[in-house]
């Protein structure tokens, strides 16, 4: 039925020709595991595109209502914490997926004459996707995302001359607001994913016209060659299952919850970029005063600038790795100084001094009386009564916690707070969770 | 030749054929069912009725038709909102209330009572009905619909309800 419904369309449309443009390019050297990277990044652009696109079905671009639309999707619509953890995931997996493809383009020269063009625009895509992760950061409107973004924000202010300029365009005006969240949301959704699909329409067609470059070893690559169809495009689909496999698990197990609503009067939240920026994140800590400006520009124009002249800088004809000791040793260079920047920041950021078992028990028993249902704590739970989530900052005293567990209305008159039946030591525990519940 | 130096033929290409339409069409259910499910569960959920209080029936006048405010809070998607309708009240003289839909049951426009002819009159195709609701003229399928309502210590509580237009039968939506 589908071969006959086929055969119909193709003596109208002549599909062959054009199929056997598209499946039927030879792989110098046969197939490879080594060559599934680009598709496991296409595979994954096209999850963002279209769990983005789902997203967008509850979501609102406005300050009013973006966080409530986020929670929305997250604990009420059905299936919305998967489609969101899709995303979320997703978009780290795009910048592993890009990572790896580019070492492994690196590492077998294939960079090189005459694919200069092909590199080029993988560069600007990559640029692309950062730009992605920017403006989509910003867009669930709690604290992370506000004052992430107003970090981005001012260290494009660092740019000499334009820096504030460029400010004041990318906010939309003077402070971070309605303006902001809805011309990152129109870039998001609109501007940017135009811009890369012809970009990636251009990096394929690019690949068509100069083909595959094959293994670095010339004996290999002479030995001979096999079709695209259907070897390497099995390769890819096992790759794509595996790579939806994993990002499906982490929207499962991991949950991602919302931080608060943004604030922009609480000064004394400590923003975290995405793991993608943390090294970056880290350097800034190690440039002092007046190179603070040139970290912040300066670095990332070079490490673009280098890349986007890598295959006119390295003219070595030579694609095998023994005899590129220079290139490759630099770039090992490169990544040994992102891993440690990467893996200094990790341990700074994990190296939270460990919790009083007695807080931990106490924020056991905050779900084994549901207290949620009445209080939030930290983006979670319903609003009924007051938020938790610094509770400490305005009853700092530990005697008052005690005495309202045991009898709310006798400090607190009026609340329609239940009395719980706990004892001494759940008392204390539960005392001791809420006296950590401070912003400072 | 070595091994995958020439395009696979015969059974071992079709293996690669079929195991990647399996692979694609694992990825594209997998998707497709969280996702589907994600774009229609709003559909499937029902609204909540509450009962709601429309103030004593003792105040209203007998045979004699009262608009009064029916106020509720709908969750409407993430947000609350508060929103009043218009409903008909009629007392019938052994102190039964009759509460009817502001909606029209033609095609869902506002009526209106006409004091000078006691009837209700739609303004858009000209329907009118008694004050019992039964059909008295124009294009009207069925009478005007009633909703569900009952007296609890004195006050009148009414259900809100909205039914399908142009329809012969009371359908709810």
């Amino acid at each position: 039925m589908a071969s006959r419904l086929y055969q119909w369309i193709d003596q109208r449309l002549k599909l062959k020709p054009l199929e056997q443009t598209l499946l039927d390019e030879p792989i110098p050297g046969g197939a490879s595991w080594n060559y599934v990277f680009g598709s496991a990044t296409l595979f994954l652009f096209v999850l963002q595109a279209l769990t983005g696109m789902f997203l967008m079905i509850y979501y609102v671009p406005a300050t009013d209502h973006a966080y409530d639309t986020v929670q929305y999707i997250q604990h009420e619509v059905w299936g919305g914490w998967f489609v969101r953890g899709l995303h979320h995931w997703g978009a780290s997996g795009v910048m592993l997926a890009i990572g790896l493809h580019m070492l492994q383009v690196f590492f077998d020269g294939a960079y090189k004459r005459p694919r200069e063009l092909m590199w080029i625009v993988g560069v600007i895509l990559l640029a692309i996707m950062l730009a992605f992760g920017f403006t989509g950061y910003l867009l669930p409107w709690d604290q992370n995302a506000y004052w992430a973004t107003q970090v981005g924000i001012n260290m494009v202010g660092s740019v000499p001359l334009i820096g504030d300029f460029l400010v004041k365009a990318l906010r939309g005006g003077e402070t971070l607001g309605a303006l902001t969240i809805s011309r990152f949301f129109a870039i998001h959704v609109a501007f940017l994913p135009i811009i890369i699909a012809v970009g990636i329409m251009l990096h394929l067609f690019i690949l068509r016209r100069v083909g595959p470059a094959g293994p670095h070893d010339e004996t290999r690559a002479r030995a001979g060659s096999e079709t695209f169809y259907p070897r390497q495009v099995f390769m890819d689909a096992v790759v794509m299952l595996g790579v939806f496999g994993v990002v499906a698990m982490l929207a499962i197990s991991v949950e991602f919850p919302l931080a608060d609503r943004a604030d922009p009067s609480d000064h004394s939240f400590v923003p975290v970029p995405e793991w993608y920026f943390l090294f970056f994140y880290q350097l800034l800590k190690y440039a002092p005063g007046a190179w603070g400006p040139l970290a912040t520009w300066l670095l990332p124009t070079l490490f673009f600038t280098g890349l986007l002249l890598l295959p006119f800088v390295d003219r070595n004809p030579e694609r095998h790795p023994s005899s590129r000791r220079v290139v490759l040793g630099a770039g090992l260079g490169f990544l040994i100084v992102v891993f440690s920047l990467l893996s200094i920041s990790l341990r700074d950021l994990y190296a939270v001094p460990k919790r009083d078992p007695s807080v931990i028990r106490g924020m056991a028993l905050v779900e084994q009386f549901h207290c949620k249902t009445c209080h939030r704590i930290h983006g979670e739970g319903v609003n009924v009564g007051p938020d938790l989530s610094f509770v400490a900052d305005r009853r700092p005293d530990r005697e008052w916690h005690l005495q309202h567990f045991k009898d709310p209305q006798s400090v607190s008159p009026g609340s329609f707070m239940p009395k719980f039946p706990l004892n001494d030591k759940q008392l204390n525990d539960l005392t001791n969770y809420m006296l950590t519940l401070k912003s400072g | 030749m070595e091994d995958g130096l020439s395009t696979p033929v015969g059974t071992r290409r079709s293996f690669f054929v079929k195991a990647t339409v399996f692979i694609s069409s694992l990825i594209g259910i997998s998707l497709a069912v969280p996702l589907i499910g994600y774009v229609i569960a709003p559909a499937l959920q029902r609204r909540n009725k509450e009962w709601v209080s429309l103030g004593k029936a003792d105040a209203l006048p007998v045979g004699e038709p009262k608009a009064m405010d029916y106020t509720m809070t709908e969750k409407d998607g993430w947000q609350e909102i508060h929103t009043t309708k218009g409903v008909w009240a009629v007392k019938q003289p052994n102190g039964e209330v009759t509460v009817f839909s502001p909606i029209c049951p033609h095609l869902g426009c506002g009526y209106r009572w006409d004091q000078q002819d006691r009837l209700f009159k739609c303004p858009c195709h000209g329907s009118v009905y008694d004050m019992n609701g039964t059909v008295k003229a124009g294009p009207a399928p069925r009478p005007l619909d009633t909703l569900p309502s009952k007296i609890e210590n004195g006050d009148l509580l009414v259900q809100y309800e909205e039914y399908k237009s142009g329809l012969a039968k009371k359908v709810e939506l």
